[in-house]
């Protein structure tokens, strides 16, 4: 909610109202367990397929385009790649040795899928994912606001397993249909639904009770295999359901007005610059007005091919996922560091932003309440391991930044897995050895106030972060 | 490469050539005839007929044929006779009683990989040998010869691939599936009668790289895609029909002589503003042919006029014949008219374009074309434009007696100036409409295109209320009683859109649903579309439906008629059957075979039917990686080159021409800018047409067409891997194997690498030990092409070097250039291919994987195709009237 188009936050209202709260149409309010805190707090994970450079200490482009920093925990030196961040070096953390340790032996490809969720989803066979830790936290926080996350990636749609094409999958794993176009989220975030909305809510309810009805009886008239297919739709409206539900509960509440002048809301992924900085403005925006306090955002697919692997274009290059094969090709590195240097520029306009941005209802900036993750699930080439991590903000949640966290043993300089460019790596047996990542994310969640010990299989959180 | 996950292999069948390759450097091969002299193409399509397992009368040569069919088995022969001795020399030591290593007892392992449990430990020992790990490099006592070790690592990696083909095709596959979006797409226009729907909002599909997107195994639902549908639904069906009064519309009408004297007017006080030495000095008059300009035919002045402003008009009368005006507009080749319609136009309707047009001259082999284009720029850095006609429309009367062009533009589809409601002028709201000529006009007095007069309007009603409404909402005497005339109109919309005649029980849930809808609109209609919406999202719409049937017919997994009309509708026309076809299964006649083959007939002969042959032939060839070619820059080229293919398999639809000709043809179905790449001469304009070629134009059939030699390049140069795969996959249906996990990338800061052809530098790779079991498989195939460039253009050298497109395939047959290959296949290939056609296009017509148990039903048709003499037509019909389509 803008408080400048809605006056009564839910600070002084809650303070005000007392014996208010048992009426009905206050649902929404009472249903929060932390009321007295109205400072929202906010996660955004980036997520950017294909990894990044890690050339060997020997090669002539390690100084330059390697991605992880060198020296210590506070002394610590960009390279080339994360220079831009110089800036924000305060604001920043970035992480080394972490990794799920199921995907270890997977082939990159399937990274994507598992990078928030932490799931055995393998390489092959049948297919299970879990729970993303943006859902995890849109489940806690995802009734404060209209809308509980903002799902986003530049090719849409969920892709297919072992290939998401989003990055956030709900509590029975399947995953949640991400947007891709600029115009859909901006109307879905700030265009009002008409004033008949509460009638056209209830119709729907009155269709989707006939299509539930409809389906059952189709579905008797149906093998036991085809009956298995046509509960996928029976799930689609049942989550439609839930969506009106909540719908029902935000009908009172106007949307935001937002100034649109200087948004390019028909961007695509081909004009990469314009299209990066819309998307990134858009989940600015659907912040700062309270929309939504979860966001994920996945730039391209694992084995990218097609028009939607050119964001490298914004650079000057061809093909995304190519550049991470092409690294021993003649400036190969420093392509694909390049193209690094650029996601973490984005990734950072964005931070400065939000640090720029005073917090609209609590202390501190924007950043100091969001915490903002940018990261790839392989480091070297189809290499699922070392996971290439970034967070910003997320001092007031408890963060403290300015720093590199090494973590695991016997990889102090990202050598393991370095300058290869064959799938040997994926394969080869782990000489190192890594902390799981999901400990940070029980570290996140915890921080985000989410009373969680344990997140894809793994318990307790990470010590130093 | 990439990588290719295993399940994409693990579609095919056990063709004949996936058999042979599986029995890879052990079993026999047969070497291939090859005469001395090269055989012409055509006598090698007779002899390689000629030689068709398929065609012999024997039982011997039948039961040959049927060896196609036969599901892998272990070839533990090989295993007992030259692997299993070598794991025991080599590694038992390790991996045995004594140390078992690595918790492996490799002498426990099955040597069964298809049906015993071991395959992922062999996968295991495939990687250890593949990438030379194991025996260590410390234990020379173990050593293994270089030759030993390709052995065990070929029988690994045939066994591996055929399980887990054996694993994929045991499954069962279901043809229930829902819509793709291409065929709910069409479905909505054909029951609404309306020429577009805006489908482009549905959530992206999931495609399979080797497979069809109609695939039952991938079209998945969700909450987003569900939602969408409810959208789609209610605004296809609002725009389908109206409420009130007919729209009064806005009306542009552009006057060429107001316009002329318009600008004479501008140009007048330009010319003072501008240089007052030349002014009362007569400019020298445009020359005809190298602008866009407005000529007065009796005083042959001419005045340069690109763009023009127009204002709507009040009363204005659209759709008439007015006289022929003294002042046109002449726009040569590639040139505009550019109007500003300023910021009038509605934001839903039917944008109607009516332009009287004539060509100066009537050259026939000059063409020329009109295309729309809308427009605006609403800031300095700011502009778009989009081409919205759907076709460029043919001008081929003459300037004397010109011919009226319409466009219909819908309004609520294309991209719009999204400021055009602001009460402020910036940024701009103004948009704009482009009528460019595309045209070919060449020459000393080249053609151009003679307008003389614009009529623009929307909303556009060409009656009011529009055949789409009263589709839906039919005259009836029932139509004062709102519960007798919902339940008409419910009973037949659902009839239309559920495929099938519908209970009265049915209508109930409908009706009851519009009892609660009605009160909250103000007329019947509005609150019946909301109800008419609720039925397009209902699962028996967005489903093919096959019903267990609870009654005995003949066999107990035919489907029912109805199901068959819907099957055979999107099968054909990717969307619904239509009333004829319902009507012939409601009576329960549609199965007679003449029946049946009259209507596939007609369903052929029906404008539908490009949707088929565009999907199709989309898909089959994986047409869509052209998407993300960015290496032809001109954007007519690159649609005719994914328009040819398509063009080419009409051809041999309609004309039942043998598919054969896919593989080599005495013709190719060129438009002109086609012709052009190719060196046809005299081929003229933007469409389509059989010509007959020479083999000194080396072209003919799919194979050589410029987009599959473009998309299977590197943007700079061809690319043989590329090429061979897409050959093995897309033609023979025979897939390489995914790389093993140890592939070497080629090494390019390798100076000496770097300096080698294309040709030497995979030569060089597939010499490496690891690479060379798939390598030899692949590259031949993909050599043979190297006279075609990055653009499928012929060429005879590369670099100043001649072309050497030579290439021997494993089993040691020469394939000398694409003439090689081409006569290899047909003389040793037609029935693979023959058989890859019908496993394709029946996987096609069904919607879903075929499995093994499906293998005998398509030997069976390939025999029949060939015996019917390999008509693609044939094959339509043999696929339609097959248990297989008929089964569920």
């Amino acid at each position: 909610m803008n408080p400048k188009s809605h006056p009564l936050n839910r600070r002084t209202f809650l303070r005000g109202s007392g014996v208010a709260l048992a009426l009905p149409w206050l649902e929404t309010f009472a249903a929060s367990n932390q009321a007295k805190d109205a400072t929202p707090k906010r996660f955004l994970s980036v997520y950017h397929p294909d990894g990044v450079g890690l050339p060997l200490k020997s090669d002539p482009a390690w100084n330059d385009w390697s991605w992880f920093p060198r020296g210590g925990e506070k002394d610590f030196e960009l390279t080339k790649v994360l220079d831009v961040l110089q800036p924000l070096r305060s604001d920043i953390t970035i992480y080394s040795g972490l990794s799920h340790p199921a995907a270890r032996n997977v082939h990159g490809h399937s990274n994507a899928d598992q990078y928030l969720t932490g799931a055995p989803v393998g390489g092959s066979g049948p297919y299970q994912n879990t729970i993303s830790l943006d859902q995890a936290y849109a489940e806690h926080a995802g009734d404060f606001t209209r809308h509980s996350s903002l799902v986003m990636s530049t090719n849409g749609g969920v892709g297919g397993p072992r290939g998401a094409q989003t990055q956030s999958f709900n509590r029975e794993g399947r995953p949640i249909p991400a947007m891709n176009k600029p115009k859909q989220i901006f109307d879905l975030l700030f265009v009002t639904s008409g004033k008949d909305a509460a009638a056209k809510l209830a119709r729907s309810k009155s269709a989707l009770d006939l299509l539930i009805a409809s389906t059952r009886s189709l579905g008797r008239q149906l093998s036991k295999h085809d009956q298995q297919t046509l509960s996928q739709y029976l799930d689609a409206v049942r989550d439609t359901e839930l969506k009106l539900e909540k719908a029902q509960k935000w009908l009172a509440t106007p949307v935001p007005q937002v100034d649109t002048r200087n948004l390019h809301l028909d961007a695509e992924p081909k004009e990469a610059r314009l299209y990066f900085q819309t998307m990134y403005e858009l989940i600015y925006l659907a912040f700062l007005s309270d929309s939504t306090r979860v966001a994920t955002f996945q730039l391209g697919r694992e084995n990218g091919e097609g028009p939607h692997d050119l964001l490298s274009m914004a650079v000057g290059l061809g093909s995304a996922h190519g550049l991470t094969h092409a690294v021993k090709s003649p400036g190969g590195w420093q392509n694909l560091g390049t193209y690094n240097r650029y996601q973490a520029e984005e990734f950072g306009r964005f931070a400065q932003k939000l640090k720029e941005t005073p917090e609209p209802n609590g202390s501190g900036s924007m950043l100091d309440n969001t915490l903002a993750m940018h990261g790839s699930a392989s480091s070297s080439f189809h290499l699922s391991r070392n996971y290439p991590l970034i967070t910003a903000g997320g001092k007031n949640l408890g963060f403290t930044n300015g720093r590199y966290l090494k973590f695991g043993t016997g990889n102090e300089d990202n050598q393991a897995g370095a300058g290869i460019v064959s799938d040997e790596g994926w394969t080869g047996k782990m000489a190192v050895e890594e902390l799981p990542l999901a400990k940070l994310f029980v570290t996140i969640l915890q921080r985000l106030g989410v009373e969680s010990d344990e997140f894809g299989g793994q318990t307790g959180t990470l010590t130093r972060v | 490469m990439p990588r290719i996950l295993s399940s994409q292999l693990q579609r095919r069948l056990a063709t004949a050539g996936a058999v042979l390759l599986l029995l890879g450097g052990v079993g026999t091969l047969h070497a291939a005839s090859t005469p001395e002299t090269p055989v012409s193409l055509e006598t090698a399509r007779e002899q390689g007929r000629a030689k068709s397992r398929f065609l012999k009368d024997s039982p011997q040569a039948a039961q040959a044929a049927q060896a196609s069919e036969v599901i892998p088995k272990a070839n533990v022969a090989v295993f007992q006779a030259a692997v299993g001795p070598m794991l025991k020399k080599n590694c038992v030591a390790c991996h045995g009683p004594e140390k078992a290593k690595g918790r492996l007892r490799i002498d426990q392992l099955n040597p069964d990989l298809l049906h015993g449990p071991d395959a992922e430990r062999w996968r295991e020992v495939f990687n250890a040998l593949s990438k030379s790990e194991m025996p260590p490099e410390d234990e020379p006592d173990y050593a293994l010869a270089t030759a030993d070790r390709g052995r065990m690592v070929d029988w690994l990696s045939a066994e591996l691939n055929a399980a887990s083909l054996v694993r994929r095709s045991s499954q069962e596959h279901s043809s229930f599936r829902r819509l793709t979006n291409y065929e709910y797409n069409y479905a909505l226009q054909d029951i609404l009668g309306l020429p577009t729907t805006p489908a482009d909002k549905l959530p992206p599909e999931t495609t399979f790289p080797d497979g069809f997107n109609n695939s039952s195994d991938l079209l998945q639902m969700s909450a987003m895609q569900f939602d969408t549908y409810r959208e789609l639904g209610l605004k296809a069906l609002k725009r389908a029909t109206v409420s009130g009064e007919r729209p009064l519309p806005v009306t542009y009408l552009i006057s060429m002589q107001e316009e002329l004297t318009k600008a004479v007017e501008k140009a007048a006080k330009a010319a003072v503003v501008k240089d007052v030495k030349t002014s009362g000095k007569k400019q020298n008059p445009p020359k005809a042919g190298h602008q866009a300009q407005l000529v007065q035919l009796e005083t042959g002045e001419r005045m340069v006029f690109a763009e023009g402003e127009a204002q709507p008009r009040t009363n204005a009368v659209v759709g008439q014949t007015p006289p022929l005006s003294p002042v046109v507009l002449e726009l040569p080749r590639g040139r505009e008219l550019k109007l500003d319609l300023d910021r009038f136009l509605p934001d839903e309707g039917t944008l109607r374009v009516r332009i009287r047009a004539g060509r100066t001259s009537m050259n026939p082999d000059e063409y020329a074309s009109l295309r729309l284009i809308f427009s605006a720029h609403t800031s300095n850095n700011a502009n778009f434009s989009q081409v919205v006609s759907t076709h460029d429309l043919p001008v081929t009367a003459p300037a004397s007696s010109p011919q009226f062009l319409v466009f219909d533009i819908p309004l609520g589809d294309i991209q719009r100036n999204p400021f055009r409601h602001l009460a402020t002028t910036f940024p701009r709201r103004n948009e704009f409409l482009h009528i460019q000529n595309v045209s070919n006009a060449g020459g000393a007095e080249p053609l151009r295109v003679v307008i003389d007069h614009i009529e623009i309007s929307a909303p556009f009603y060409q009656q009011w209320p529009p055949q789409t409404h009263t589709a839906i909402f039919f005259a009836s005497k029932h139509k004062s009683d709102e519960q007798a005339y919902g339940r008409e109109v419910l009973t037949r919309f659902l009839k239309r859109v559920w495929r099938r005649p519908v209970t009265t029980a049915e209508v109930d849930p409908f009706m009851a649903l519009f009892a609660k809808y009605r009160p909250g609109f103000p007329t019947f209609e509005d609150a019946m579309v909301e109800v008419l919406a609720t039925a397009l999202s209902t699962p028996e719409f967005l489903y093919l439906t096959q019903r267990v049937t609870p009654t005995k017919s003949t066999s107990p997994a035919q489907i029912s008629a109805l199901e068959l009309a819907s099957r055979l509708a999107v099968f054909l026309w990717s969307s619904i059957p239509d009333d004829e076809l319902l009507q012939l299964a409601e009576q329960g006649r549609l199965r007679a075979p003449e029946v049946l083959t009259a209507q596939v007939q007609r369903m052929l002969a029906d404008p539908r039917a490009q949707r088929f042959s565009q999907n199709f032939v989309e898909q089959w060839l994986g047409l869509d990686r052209m998407s993300s070619v960015t290496h032809v820059t001109d954007s007519s080229l690159k649609e005719a080159m994914v328009e040819e293919p398509r063009a080419f398999f009409e051809e041999v639809l309609h004309q039942n021409r043998s598919i054969m000709d896919f593989l080599h043809s005495d013709y190719a179905v060129v438009n002109e800018r086609l012709a052009n790449l190719y060196h046809i001469p005299k081929v003229y304009g933007p469409q389509f047409r059989k010509v007959s070629v020479t083999p000194q134009t080396n072209r003919g059939g799919l194979l050589t067409s410029a987009v599959i030699m473009t998309m299977n390049s590197d943007g700079k140069d061809s690319h043989p891997l590329k090429r061979g795969v897409w050959m093995l996959k897309r033609i023979l249906d025979d897939p390489p194997p995914p790389p093993p996990p140890n592939v070497p990338q080629v090494d390019l800061t390798d100076p000496a690498i770097l300096k080698m052809t294309v040709k030497e530098r995979i030569a060089d790779h597939r010499n490496k030990a690891a690479c060379n079991s798939c390598h030899s498989k692949i590259d031949p195939w993909g050599i043979a092409f190297e006279n075609y460039d990055a653009l499928g253009a012929f060429r005879t050298q590369i670099k100043e070097q001649p072309v050497d497109a030579t290439s021997e395939l494993f089993n040691h047959q020469t394939l000398a250039g694409i003439d090689g290959l081409k006569r290899y296949l047909l003389i040793d290939r037609q029935d693979q291919f023959a058989r890859a056609m019908v496993h394709k296009l029946t996987t096609y017509a069904l919607g879903r994987p075929l499995s093994f148990a499906d293998s005998a039903d398509i030997d069976r048709m390939t025999a029949q195709l060939r015996r019917s003499g390999d008509g693609l037509g044939d094959l339509i019909r043999l696929i339609v009237s097959s248990d297989l389509f008929n089964s569920r």
